[in-house]
Parts: structure tokens; sequence; C-alpha cells
């Protein structure tokens, strides 16, 4: 449109004229009542961006709706194109009519021009300001979406289906990780003890808060249910013994077990093909299933003269035909003996054991500890293999018992860490020692006999990321006189956690401090060697990282404030931590680490 | 200073009693200048200005201001924002809430309240600044105060940034705030004939004087303002007003403003310092239309409107005191007209703050981004409803 029919117009429009020059410049501006589809189109994009960005209050989802509702073509309008689809000439003509009348109501006249005075006002006196733009309080939901909703330098592409409860959120760290989390799109879950209004202020509105107590398993379920992640920066209030035990200790080790039941839920409920489903070694259910298993005997000492006077050692693999079952039974009486069972691993095709994350067995028998033994290596070579062993418990009658290819260490302290990938084979060894004598219901057993009732041996699902992030603690900065008992919690929980099987992060700060974060470079280091402080927006920065960082799955590791090392102690991994606007400082700091820490 | 405003307002004998107003908040300022200018440590100054009682608050909170040496100390993670809905003050909570800061918010009470602040997890405190009696309790606590409010466009300037301005800073300096960052706009003391600008620089003159540890960040224009003003229009097909001004403006990221700010805050050499920061281009409106096209595959329904337009309408709404407030915002023109760029070279700025200027997004990456962005939204939308047709 030319300039002089602007400024004609627009001095028509200020002053009321309704000449035929201010009517067709009305037709242009005025466009969204001719093209109700493309407006609508773009509000329901924002609409739908306000749906994705589950940040946004659930009771405010609704406004752009409303919005959308206001926007939609007048009756008459939606009338005419229901005449159009349906072809009938008649209504089209009624329509029209309508229309007609439409327009010389007064009323409708009045309303229109005014909308229409207010459109052009607020864009002309948009033009004399500088970059201002106008806005109505209606306007505000829309705008917050253009403008943090899809360039947010905070979003996180997974973050929208992905729920993260976070325990311990009143904490200086769990308070940070929560807005953290909120900005970045989360849907979070808060577990606090007391939903006091001084808590509920703290935390975030849209923050769905959970009521529970990490001391009480049944409260946590609730607490679980739809969480994909866990951050657990909650820490005990005080030194003392009891309330170390229950937040540091038991409490990680509640939550865990609450996880895995609800994940076991999942997995059932999707019916295997879940990515949370197992994969199957062995199954014992015929005697077909005994094939390829070995009995061996062996012992751990070579002298021969103790050996005489050995009580001997047998053990057999036998499938029981009353009772359906596969039993490795037997006696050890010489001292230093074992009796094993072992099978070379043969895995569905296509299926390797580094998509998985450990072993779960499921077992019966009276309760012996055996020893789990791996070995890996190239399989043309078997000279080259590399033994790895844990230990498990079992229970007089069946149990399952979840064992971590983490928790595996190597019998040669020089081998690397277990490569799940090389495994080739599986070995149940049974050995008299350090078993355990409470458990023993029935009379008094011999603790140099056993009984394994074998179901199946299954791997555990794995993931790329983390599920479970844990905030402990180096020890430094903690009153002498408690730190023993401090870090005997902490370590407990850390341990538990290790063991479960899920994907872990333990982030060891040093002493926290209160100050703004993002300042100073950070040092990730193994091994408690650091001194230094870090502040509480750090190390939520670092949870909140870690969440999809495959590089953080299974690592511990302490951080703190970049130092000068004193000599002797300088191996550490110092990565620059400068406010950069895409500072993935995370994983070329851990990919050094070592792995199953 | 004072007679500047005094000047600009005689000019408009309309607004008698606006004039009125101003002219006893500029006293007020003479006021206390003396005691800023003489006094070098705040203890002095509350004394001081707790005799002449200029406004209630300053009297009431001067006692908690002398006795510095007891009670909480006030972390340095506490910041209040004022303005905190803007554009640009959202980004400031933004990015302090990720920082780790405890940010309060200064708000207005109003019907519906700003949500999505307290959805970020900031505190929000009602208050407002054309009520200096509302401010005293927000500050308290409060290490840093950020500042960047703007009055509304449809109410009048004088309430809120100059007089609410004063009263702010008069408080925080009583309550013995720490720090106090100003956002002011670039060249404002160059177009005293435009309001808000005009305003904007006597503040600064004032924070200077009133001895708070302050810096001060002048700005040029947001690239969040754009869409609103071009993109949006075009592709809602809508019809798009531009001037054929050729003032050029670096517009800048609102994200990067509230990074760089932060920056700012944590260096403690930039005390008392004045810092500007722009765009890495400076574009005129035309330039700007062009590249919104583009990027959106289809033309504006461009309307142009001839600076001399709003230049007459200016002179026209100046004439009534009702339009008055119109007048102040159309003031712009006045600007627009001259051949003015908003911009500023920034090699230094980002020396001093230690920023890489490849860092700082450019308006045509901004765009870009944006409108990959709502494409593809749209297409989706479309691929749903197409679904959707199968149903029915």
């Amino acid at each position: 449109m030319s300039t002089a029919t602007a400024a004609a117009a627009l001095t028509s429009t200020i002053f009321g004229n309704q000449n035929p020059c201010n009517r067709r410049w009305m037709e242009i501006s005025h466009s969204p009542a001719g093209n109700p589809g493309r407006r609508s189109l773009v509000t329901r994009a924002a609409a739908s961006t306000d749906k994705e960005k589950k940040n946004q209050p659930k009771r405010k989802t609704k406004r752009p709706k409303e919005v959308l509702e206001e926007e939609k073509p007048p009756p008459a309008a939606a009338a005419a194109e229901d005449g159009e689809m349906q072809g009938v000439s008649t209504a089209t003509s009624v329509s029209a009519i309508k229309s007609r009348l439409d327009e010389v109501n007064p009323v409708g006249l009045g309303r229109r021009s005014r909308q229409i005075f207010d459109e052009v006002w607020r864009k002309f006196s948009g033009l004399g300001t500088i970059s201002r733009t106008a806005r109505t309080d209606a306007d505000e939901e829309a705008l917050l979406l253009r403008e943090g909703g899809p360039m947010c330098e905070f979003a996180v592409p997974g973050a929208q289906n992905t729920t993260v409860l976070v325990v311990g959120a009143t904490s200086r760290v769990g308070r940070i990780v929560v807005r953290k989390l909120m900005l970045r799109g989360y849907t979070v879950k808060a577990l606090v003890r007391n939903a006091d209004k001084e808590v509920v202020d703290m935390l975030p509105t849209s923050v769905e808060i959970v009521t529970g107590d990490v001391g009480e398993p049944s409260t946590l379920q609730t607490a679980i249910e739809g969480c994909n992640k866990i951050i657990y920066c909650a820490t005990a209030r005080s030194t003392i013994t009891g309330d170390l035990n229950r937040v540091d200790n038991l409490g990680v080790y509640n939550l865990i077990k609450s996880f895995q039941d609800y994940n076991n839920k999942l997995a059932q409920l999707r019916a295997g093909k879940s990515s949370k489903s197992k994969l199957l070694i062995q199954k014992f259910k015929s005697e077909d299933a005994m094939s390829g298993w070995k009995v061996r005997e062996g012992t751990y000492f070579q002298d021969v003269i103790a050996a005489k006077y050995d009580g001997g050692m047998d053990a057999k693999f036998e499938w029981s035909t009353e009772n359906e079952e596969a039993v490795f039974s037997g006696y050890v009486f010489n001292r230093g003996g074992y009796v094993e069972l072992s099978k070379k691993l043969s895995l569905p095709l296509g299926s390797t054991l580094d998509r998985y994350e450990g072993l779960v067995f499921s077992v019966g028998g009276n309760g012996r500890a055996y020893v789990i033994i791996l070995e890996a290596g190239p399989l043309a070579d078997t000279s080259q293999s590399k033994m790895y062993f844990s230990r498990i418990n079992t229970k007089v009658g069946f149990c399952r018992v979840r064992v971590p290819f983490s928790s595996f260490r190597a019998v040669n302290p020089e081998d690397p860490p277990l490569d799940p990938f090389l495994v080739h084979t599986l070995t149940i060894r049974f050995e008299p020692r350090r078993q355990k004598s409470v458990d023993r219901p029935i009379g008094a057993q011999d603790l140099r006999s056993f009984q394994l009732i074998l179901e199946y041996i299954k791997a555990l699902p794995t993931g790329q990321e983390t599920d479970f992030i844990l905030v402990s603690c180096t020890g430094s900065g903690i009153e002498p006189t408690r730190r023993e008992q401090v870090l005997k919690a902490k370590k407990a929980g850390e341990d538990s956690l290790r063991r479960s099987g899920l994907g872990y992060t333990i982030i060891r700060p040093g002493p926290l401090v209160e100050e703004p974060g993002g300042q100073r470079a950070l040092i990730f280091d193994q091994g408690n060697r650091i001194s230094q402080g870090i502040s509480c927006a750090d190390v939520a920065d670092i949870c909140v990282k870690a969440l999809h960082d495959s590089t953080a799955r299974n690592k511990s590791f302490d951080v703190c404030y970049e130092y000068v090392a004193e000599p002797g102690k300088e191996l550490y991994e110092l990565v620059a931590h400068l406010p950069d606007k895409a500072n993935n400082y995370l994983t070329p700091a851990l990919s050094v680490l070592e792995k199953n820490t | 200073m004072a007679s500047t405003i005094h000047a600009q307002l005689s000019s408009t004998p309309m607004k008698f009693n606006l004039h009125h107003n101003s002219h006893s908040s500029l006293s007020w300022r003479r006021a206390l200048a003396p005691d800023a200018v003489a006094s070098t440590s705040s203890t002095f100054l509350t004394k001081g200005r707790g005799n002449s009682a200029l406004i209630t608050c300053n009297a009431q909170s001067a006692p908690s201001a002398v006795n510095l040496a007891p009670g909480t100390p006030v972390r340095p993670t506490s910041i209040l924002v004022v303005g905190a809905t803007g554009t640009l003050g959202r980004q400031i909570v933004r990015r302090a809430l990720d920082e780790g800061y405890d940010v309060r918010c200064l708000v207005r009470p109003r019907p519906a309240p700003a949500d999505f602040l307290r959805d970020w997890g900031a505190a929000v405190v009602n208050a407002d600044l054309s009520k200096p009696e509302t401010i005293p309790a927000t500050l308290v606590g409060v290490h840093t105060v950020i500042d960047c409010a703007t009055g509304r466009p449809e109410e009048p300037i004088k309430t809120v940034d100059w007089e609410g301005k004063v009263a702010l800073i008069q408080c925080a300096k009583a309550m013995g705030v720490q720090k106090y960052i100003f956002f002011s706009i670039h060249n404002c003391e160059k177009h005293p004939e435009v309001p808000l600008m005009e305003i904007k620089y006597c503040t600064e003159k004032f924070l200077r004087s009133s001895g708070l540890n302050h810096v001060t960040i002048r700005l040029c224009g947001f690239m969040q303002g754009l869409i609103g003003q071009y993109a949006v229009p075009i592709l809602e097909e809508k019809s798009v007003w531009g001037t054929d001004a050729p003032t050029r403006i670096a517009y800048m990221d609102t994200q990067d403003i509230a990074r760089l700010t932060f920056i700012a805050i944590r260096n403690e050499n930039i005390n008392g310092k004045l810092l500007t920061f722009a765009g890495p281009r400076a574009w005129t409106t035309q330039e700007v239309i062009t590249l919104c096209e583009r990027l959106a595959g289809q033309d504006a329904n461009v309307t142009t409107v001839p600076v001399s337009v709003l230049k007459f309408t200016r002179q026209l709404t100046r004439l009534f005191e009702w339009t008055s407030d119109v007048a102040d915002r159309l003031a712009f023109s006045e600007v627009l007209s001259s051949d003015t760029v908003f911009s500023v070279p920034m090699g230094e700025t980002y020396n001093i703050l230690g920023v890489d200027a490849k860092d700082i997004s450019s308006l045509e990456k901004y765009l870009q981004d944006y409108f990959a962005n709502i494409l593809k939204k749209l297409k989706d939308i479309k691929a749903q409803s197409k679904q959707s047709d199968i149903y029915f």
C-alpha cells in the first residue's frame, strides 16, 4: 500500500471518517477476520509450544485455548464456511444475508471499528518507540512463549519427556536444582517432609510437591510414580548417628528400592518389550537347560600335607524330577576348597552384554553366599581371559539377587575394569569361607554344605543416561569429631546405590559455599584429594547437566574450585568452567575419569 | 538537569499538573544532593537524611542502615529485580535463577499476577514504584538491585521513570543495598527532547550522585521486540508498519544482555562505570523487514509511514492534555528523523568482561532460529490436522 493512502487512512481512522478509502484499508489491515485459518494456526503453534513446555502450570495451559476460542471466525463466517463445505447453495445465501445484516448491526460495527482503531493505534504508536513493544496482558502469555519458548537458551531436548524427583528440594543445592530444572522445561516432583507454607513458598509454583520421608519406604511409592530420574540432595540435619543413618544411608537405599519396584512394574506392563525388560541368559525349566553347565572342584591352597586331614568335597548339578527344578548342591569340608558351576555363555543373536547393566539371579536354597566369576577376553584366545568376581548373598527360600557389572572386581588388581562386552563364561562358586552363620532357621546346619536351586539368570537392562544422582560429600569441612560417622553413613548410601544396578552419578563436592555459580574453574577428580570448596549453584549445575550426559553414568567424582595442588597430589582433571553460552564442560571433564567407581 | 526537564516541561503548557509534580521531585533531589556529596560514608548520610524526613521510609529504615555491624549479614546471592515482567527483566530473572541467585521480583499488584516468575522459582513481592511507601519492605535483605523497569506506554512517564526511580534509589541507599544496576538508553544524553531518554539520563546522574555502588548499562534495542513488531505480522499475513527513517539500531538478544549483566555484576572493577551494550550490527527498519521476508519465505504487507507523519501526530497530540502521554511516546520520532546510529563498538566492553565476541548472537541467527522453529511448528500442526481428518 502506498504511503499516501496509509496516511489518509490513518487520519480518517483517527477522526472516525468512514470513507471508501478507509474501508479498503480496513479490509487489508484487519486480515485476521478474512484469514482466520492462518491466524489460528499461529496461535495454535503457540498453544502447542505451551503444552510441550510443561513448566507452565496446568491452569495456565488453558489460557491460549481461550484466546483461540475468541479468535474463531464470527458465527456468520463460520456458517459461510460450513455452507461451502457442504456445497448447499441455499445455506450460502442465508449466511450471506446474515453477514450483510451483521455488517449493518450498529453494535457490531462500533465494536469492530474500535478494534481496528486500537490495532492501528498500537502499531502506529509502536513506531515511535525504539524497541519497546506495546503489549496487553492477554498478549503476555503468547509473547512469553515466543521469547522464552522455542529459543530459550536453557531448553534441553530431552527435558519435556523427563520427570525428575528431587529429594531434599529445600536444601541449599536442591533449591537451585529445582529452579534450574524448571527453567529447562523438566517436570519436577519435590519430596518434602512436610508441606508447610514456607516450604511451598520456597518452591516454584508448578513443582509437584509430595510429602514423604526417605526413612519411611511406604511413603515413597507415590513420590516415585511417573519419575524417570532422581536427584538426591538431601542430607541429615544433624550429625547424630541415627539421623545420618536414616537419611544418608537408609534413605538412599529405600529410594532405590522403590525406584526399582516402579521400574519392574513398568516393564511388566509393557510385556517384555520395554527398555526396562531383561535379557534371558538361562532359564532352568527342563532338563535340557542343564547342558553346558560343568561342575568343577578346586582349592586355594596347594598345601598337600594339610589336604590329607581334610574331609574332602563333593558337588553335583542335577535335575530334580519331583520338584522340576535344577539343583546345585554339595559340601566342601576342605580348608580353602571350593566347588563351582560354570558355563560358556551363548547369547541370543544380536545381543551383547554391554547393553546390559548387570545380572539378576533367581535362586532358592539354604541361603549361602556365593561368588560370581566372569571371564572376559577375546573368544579366540581364552588364555588372555581375565577374571572378575563379585560376592552375592542369598536367602533361605527363593529370592532374586542383582549383581551389577560395576560391582565386579578384577582378580588381578592390575587388570582393567570389567568390559561386559567381552564376557564369555559365567561361574557360580561356593566356598565355605565367609558364610554368614545367622541365617539358620532350621536347626544347626553345617555351613560347609550348600544347596542352590537355580530358576533363571537374566541380564538387567541398561540405559545411556544416569538414573540416580546422589550428592554426597568429600568429608572436608565437617567437624572433625563427627567426620567418621558422617562419612560412614554417606559411604553406605553410595555403596547401596552402586550395587543397585541403576545408572548412577555420585557427586562429592567440597564444602559448599553460598555464592553464584559459573564464576570459577572447577576441578573434577577421583580419589579424595581435593581441598577447596564449591558453590551450591555449581553443584546444582553439575546435577542438571549430568541428567542427560552419558559420560556421567556410573561415575563417582569429587569436585571443587580450582586450586594449586600440593606437590605429589597434582593429579587432577582441570576444566575451565567459564560462563560461556554453550558451555558443556561436564562431558570433557568426566570422559577422562574412571567408570564404575 | 533540573533546568532541562523544567524547560522541556514548560514547553507543554497544558501539563501544568504534571509539571508541578516533577518540579517538586526535583527539589527533593536538591535536598538530597548536598547530603550525598558531603557525606562519604552511608552512616552519616542516613543520619543527615533522617532529620530532613523526605520520605517516611528513610526515617524508619535509618537505624537498621546505621547499625551495620551486628545482625544477619546480607547474602551476596540475594537480588531484587525491578521490572521483572518486562522483555529484559524476565531474561534477567531466568539468568539469575540459573546462576544460583535468590531472586526477588518487584511486581506491581495486578489482577493477573505474574505467575511465570513464581513458576521459575523467583519470589514475587508486590510494590509500586509510583507509591514510595511500598518500596522499603521489598528491599530488606537485598544485596543487589537490578533495575530494568520502564513505565508502561499507556501511563504517564514521570511517575514511574522519574519519581519512582528516585524513591527507589534513595531507599536503596538508605537501606544499605550494596549494588545498584541501572539500565539506560544509548545516546540518552544527546536527545533531551525525548522525555524518556531525558529521564534516563537524569536518573543516571542522580544515581552517580547518590553515592551508591552502581553500574549503569546503556542499551540499544532488543531483538525480542522485533518478533512482535515484524516477524509475527509477516507470518500472519498482516500488514507490517515501518518507517522510512534512516536510523540504524544495533539490536541485541536480551539473553546476551542478561548474561553480560551478570558478568558485570560480579566484576568489582566495573563498579561505578558506564557500559554500553550493543549488538554486532546496526540495522534499519527496512533491512529488518527484508530479512524477515526472506526467512519467512513470503512477502510482507508493508505499510511505510513517513517520519514526518509521526512528527505531525506528535505535534497534534501535544496540543491536548489527555493525549500528552501519547505525545511523549511518539517523541522517539524526533530521534528517528535524525540520522543517528544506535550502536557502539563493543571490543573494549568484551575485553573488560572477558567475553568472546562470537558468543554474542547476531540478528540473522536469531531470526533464522525463530522462523525455523515456528515454521516447523506450523508444519507439525498441519500434519496433525491431516491425521485427525481420518477419524471424522
